[in-house]
């Protein structure tokens, strides 16, 4: 007995041995490790571009992805009939151009002449069609089936495992021409085209890598300005410029790594170290860096606010909805608290979201909700006499840091202007949402980011029926508005009764609490020019980017 | 002895079978499903249904059990609902090595660092090394392992460069999570062979031992240290386990793209089979780890008889 | 025989005699002042300087914690969003955080919590995990399986989920922070000690116990724990920061305390987010952890040194 022991641990020192031997680096030659000290000392010298990813990257099959990370990377090795340019507006990218009927009902676009998979083979209209069927179908479909069903004809019913698939009005009339019919006038069709789920697939590929397709770099056909040369879920991607993609004179940048980095601190490291070239800061971070020439911010199309439950006392009370939607001030909030480039709310729509003439939404429509402590404190008053008794009041919000600061934020701010305590609940990702469905909220920290760059995406979101979800609300005059926009093909007449039913929302029946529009704070090197990121959709554009 | 090894291990299946069992159940309790997203929020009932029972949620959790339990006698762990389309297997295998790698190390380096220190504070009782140890192993737990890896990629990786800031690159990207890491081994193990130490040396065998004229290294080897091991070997156990299946906090400060953030991610995104196949792999760890210490007690110390092994 | 002795009685009656030496009544007397083995620890620990530091330490922690909020003008859920991210100064003699909340002012009222806490998890461990842990190895057989695999399910089965489940289920507050910690809190010390009466069992002074008819509580009460005690003491040292690192984590995804409390662990999770800028929003919570947990080491080996038996020296 005394003597084995000293075995013993041999033979467990041995089995470490292998676990260390079955230890797998992202290997990279010494040749390249090279390089990379060089890289350090003068960045311009290489034609790379490193960025990171906030999290794992989940699935690259366009048909089934949803989160943001997925479509970033998509978005940047494949491409639909259009794409998002530098102003967020469609440009021809697929196709070439595009007709519309009269009514707006009926799309006609027309292919480039030679557009190719990254394995040579022609792109053809009906990649097309096999694709959007694809991403419809009961059977394959992914929860983002909806942007095309909504919009295509015949799309919900095939959707919904109702009707065939040849009743979906998608004609491939030749290779180089692809019919659509719509449901209803989409002004904002064109841009759809350029959302992940509307990219085409090559049929032979998918069908011959079955279930293994997308799981890896060699189970992709690409047809955007890159195509990944690794794809690895945990530690990212690295992109390299595709020699097939028909606009290849027009992509600066050889080489592409995007890593995955969750924390933001590291990734500030990173950035000082040079190996990253563009970072997110934290709020904590930012005062430090204001001034620096590198420091820049931007707001997304994504919009935080205070859902009421309209169906919940004493939050039913309008006045005391007003109240609590005055009683505080959102520039506090953004400026002091969250201090991340985010913009203080006024209204619902993101600014610089499409409206008409050339004007955006916000900017026509000017400020929704102002707040006003007096104010707030009056209609509070008269809330309380008219349910006879000062109510208690509870705020869930979400556990992440922003949603927990905003929850205390509101909660000093209504003890301090109306003189209540507010109770905050703070629950998990999944339990918050499960809450509001389950209607145990009377007021809850949400957010909405928009799909495509039309009022529409969010107005559409509190039409009847009444869910808990969305407070419970339901008014015959704001449906009214939303559905007569839905079938308005005049831009001017549409963009007036959205802006209407904005404000019997926000104002009249003050549903929501507007906190504030999502932006972000970042350092970027000087060297980088062009570097893209769309508000909403896919959010990373490195085609128009350079580093020389 | 055999026979014991042989009772354990079938003992291990049931254990194993019970903690999933009950995992499984509270699992399907946690509120949401797989396909709970806000932007998703506008599925319909009818949408959401059609969901589930395409990856057959609708059904009633005991035949969900039942499909599980059948899969997993084949060693089928499924597929991920968050990874769309990879395989538990897959994902567990592509992670599991940087993170065994850095907690290997760890517990190496930790140790011996520990028992070290243990030594020449109990030999030193009462002494300036005596306390510097202590103070050592009270900051390596009351300073959260996360601030003490911030410090070191800030100063070692950013200041002096002279280890990767972050990343799995090479070899070399291991060290700062590893010895980040280390500081709350090396705190648990000096303290216990400290204490234990202090204890033996007050024994009448030492007494004997130094009376025989043996060395005073050998006498620390041959008796003391062995004598020493047991409380060191009952907390090294689990510390192995929670550090070879990867620290949530000390994998994202450093990049390293093991599977500590995995569990939590997969529960909060309601990943049913991604959490089944880490509970699994998890506690099939830490049982065995656990016959394997009850062992090792009787190999230390011959006067320890784990129950069962009775003559 | 009786004869002889009515007739002593007779002559020599007890008038006659004086006690020379011990007197009867003297003989219990302790000319010493008694000590009772708490005293007695206590004249040994005021011996030992590092140990009496570090209870004063404590007692001043201790005070602070209650009157340290009520020095300042503040209160700890004040904000000013005027006077966000200061840096300690005469006003705010530690800084305000994003808020502008006194830090001084959340610091000792984080400390109340962080000492419950502690105090919680160390009374967790002695009543739970020793009686498991010390009723396992010394019984053994089917009572040490039983209570083994009870562990070794319960570290099995994600901890996430069964917190998850709770705040689902319950109002966050102390009490669910105490339910989720009472789940496994415990297991640790409880394998410890078993390990360690593995050990002391078969040493010859429990046999002469046993011999003697102890019964086993009275074993387990006079005999194995206190040649345990040392260990426990440590492995306190160590459940009780990861007690308050749990807590923070608890608060973190909505179990515990929620906004504006704050206990000592959120501080230090908050602050070291704003670490590279606010270093001393991590700093100063920081400080008052480790003076704690370094007092309370000092301070509870000093008193394993004086109550322990073989110590003496």
């Amino acid at each position: 007995m005394v003597k084995k022991w000293p075995k013993i641990f041999g033979v467990m020192l041995a089995g470490l041995m292998i676990v260390l031997a079955g230890c797998n680096f992202q290997e990279s030659s010494s040749g390249e490790k090279g390089e990379k000290e060089t890289a350090k000392a003068d960045k311009k010298a290489e034609n790379v571009l490193n960025l990171s990813l906030e999290n794992d990257i989940p699935d690259l099959n366009q048909v089934k992805t949803t989160d943001t990370i997925s479509f970033s990377i998509l978005n940047n090795i494949m491409e639909g009939l259009y794409r998002i340019n530098k102003d967020n507006e469609p440009e021809p990218a697929m196709a070439k151009s595009y007709d519309v009927s009269e009514d707006g009902l009926t799309y006609t676009f027309h292919l480039r002449d030679n557009v190719k998979w990254s394995d040579g083979t022609p792109i053809t209209a009906n990649d097309f069609k096999y694709s959007w069927l694809r991403a419809m179908n009961p059977d394959t479909a992914g929860s983002y089936s909806f942007i095309l069903a909504d919009y295509i004809k015949g799309g919900t019913a095939f959707a919904a495992g109702e009707a065939g698939a040849d009743t979906v009005a998608i004609d491939a009339k030749d290779d180089q021409t692809l019919v659509v019919q719509l449901e209803k006038p989409t002004p904002f069709f064109v841009s759809l085209t350029a959302f992940v789920t509307y990219f085409p697939l090559n049929e032979k590929f998918v069908t011959e890598k079955g279930d293994q397709f997308a799981l890896t770099n060699d189970n992709i056909l690409y047809n955007g300005p890159y195509v990944l040369t690794k794809y690895d879920q945990a530690s990212g991607v690295e992109l390299e410029k595709n020699p097939e993609y028909w606009d290849k004179k027009n992509v600066a940048v050889d080489k592409v790594n995007l890593k995955v980095i969750k924390e933001q601190s590291t990734a500030l490291n990173l950035y000082e170290a040079g190996e990253l070239d563009r970072v997110i800061l934290s709020s904590a971070d930012v005062n430090s860096y204001k001034d620096s020439k590198e420091f820049k911010t931007e707001t997304e199309f994504t919009s935080y606010y205070i859902q009421f439950n309209l169906g919940k006392d004493p939050i039913s009370n309008t006045n005391i909805r007003k109240a609590l939607q005055l009683a505080y001030d959102p520039k506090t909030l953004t400026d002091v608290v969250l201090n991340n480039g985010s913009e203080p709310a006024t209204g619902l729509i993101a600014p610089k979201m499409t409206g008409a003439d050339g004007k955006s939404f916000r900017e026509l429509q000017g400020d929704v909700v102002k707040p006003d402590v007096k104010k707030a404190k009056e209609l509070w008053e008269q809330g309380v006499k008219e349910l006879g008794k000062t109510p208690e009041i509870t705020l869930l919000t979400a556990d992440d840091t922003v949603s927990k600061d905003t929850g205390t934020f509101l909660q000093s701010e209504y003890k301090k202007n109306l003189g209540i305590d507010i109770q905050l609940v703070t629950k998990p990702y999944s339990g918050r949402l499960q809450t509001m469905r389950d209607n145990d909220y009377q007021m809850v920290v949400s957010k909405w980011g928009a799909d495509y760059n039309d009022p529409m995406t969010y107005l559409d979101l509190w039409m009847s029926p009444a869910i808990p979800f969305r407070g419970n609300y339901a008014n015959p005059k704001y449906d009214e508005l939303v559905t007569a926009a839905k079938n308005e093909v005049d831009e001017k007449v549409r963009m007036d009764k959205l802006m209407e039913a904005e404000k019997i929302l926000l104002k009249d029946d003050a549903v929501l609490g507007t906190l504030y529009y999502q932006g972000t704070a970042f350092l970027e090197k000087p060297y980088l020019k062009g570097l893209v990121t769309h508000p909403s959709g896919s959010p990373l554009d490195l085609k128009y980017a350079s580093v020389q | 002895m055999k026979k014991y090894v042989v009772i354990r291990l079938i003992n291990i299946v049931l254990t194993l079978f019970v903690i999933a069992t009950v995992t499984f159940f509270l699992m399907k309790q946690l509120p949401g499903s797989p396909f709970d997203e806000e932007k998703l929020a506008v599925l319909s009932d009818n949408q959401r249904a059609e969901f589930l029972s395409r990856y057959g949620l609708d059904k009633p959790v005991t035949t969900q059990y039942v499909l599980y339990l059948k899969n997993l006698a084949q060693g089928d762990l499924g597929t991920s609902y968050y990874f769309k389309g990879q395989s538990v297997v897959s994902i567990l295998a592509d992670r599991i090595g940087p993170s065994a790698l850095i907690g290997t190390q760890a517990v190496i380096l930790g140790l011996t660092i520990g028992i070290i220190l243990g030594i020449v504070a109990a030999f030193r009782h009462n002494t300036f090394w005596d306390y510097s140890t202590m103070f050592v192993a009270v900051l390596g737990v009351s300073v959260p392992n996360f601030v003490f890896a911030a410090l070191l990629q800030y100063y070692v990786g950013l200041k002096l460069g002279l280890l990767p800031v972050a990343f799995w690159e090479s070899y070399s990207s291991s060290i700062m999570p590893s010895i980040a890491l280390t500081l709350g081994v090396v705190a648990t193990i000096a303290r216990y062979t400290r204490n234990e130490m202090l204890e033996v040396l007050g024994q009448d065998y030492m007494l004997t031992a130094k009376a025989k004229g043996v060395k005073r290294i050998k006498v620390i080897y041959k008796h003391a240290i062995r004598n020493a091991l047991i409380p060191v070997v009952t907390v090294l156990g689990p510390i192995t386990v929670s550090l070879l299946t990867g620290s949530l906090v000390i994998e994202n400060i450093f990049g390293v793209p093991g599977i500590g953030s995995l569990f939590v991610d997969s529960i909060k995104v309601n990943d049913y089979t991604t959490i089944m196949g880490l509970t699994l792999f998890y506690s099939a760890f830490f049982v065995l780890t656990m016959l394997v210490i009850d062992l090792l007690y009787g190999l230390i110390d011959p006067r320890i008889r784990v129950s069962g092994v009775k003559e | 025989m009786k004869n002889a002795e009515s007739l002593v009685a007779d002559e020599f009656s007890d008038d006659l005699f004086e006690v020379a030496g011990r007197r009867e009544e003297d003989s219990e007397k302790i000319s010493r002042p008694p000590m009772s083995a708490i005293k007695d620890s206590w004249m040994r620990l005021k011996k030992n300087k590092g140990a009496v530091i570090s209870l004063v330490i404590l007692i001043i922690m201790t005070l602070l914690a209650i009157v340290g909020p009520h020095l300042t003008e503040y209160k700890y859920y004040e904000t000013d969003y005027g006077a966000s991210y200061q840096p300690p100064n005469s006003d705010h003699w530690l800084g305000t955080d994003k808020f502008g909340r006194d830090q001084w002012t959340r610091i000792w009222q984080g400390t109340r919590i962080s000492l419950y806490i502690a105090f919680l998890a160390a009374l967790l461990d002695l009543v739970i995990g020793v009686t498991i842990g010390a009723v396992s190895a010394l019984l053994g057989g089917k009572v040490d399986h039983f209570f083994q695999r009870l562990i070794e399910v319960l570290v099995g089965i994600p901890h996430l989920i069964v917190v998850i489940l709770l705040i689902m289920l319950m109002k966050p507050g102390i009490i669910t922070i105490t339910i989720a910690m009472v789940i496994t809190g415990w297991v640790n010390m409880a394998r410890l000690v078993r390990a360690q009466i593995f050990k002391l069992k078969g040493q010859e002074f429990v046999l002469a116990a046993k011999s003697l008819g102890s019964s086993n509580s009275r074993l387990i009460l006079h005999h194995l724990i206190p040649n345990t005690i040392g260990l426990i003491v440590i492995n306190m040292m160590f459940t009780i920061p990861s007690a308050i690192f749990t807590e923070a984590f608890l608060s973190f995804i909505g179990l515990g305390l929620q906004e504006p409390h704050a206990s000592l662990g959120v501080l230090i999770n908050d602050g070291f987010k704003g670490m590279r800028n606010q270093f001393y929003l991590l700093a100063y919570p920081a400080v008052v952890i480790i003076a704690i947990m370094v007092s309370f080491n000092i301070l509870a080996d000093g008193l394993r040194d004086a109550l322990d038996p073989k110590m003496r020296r």
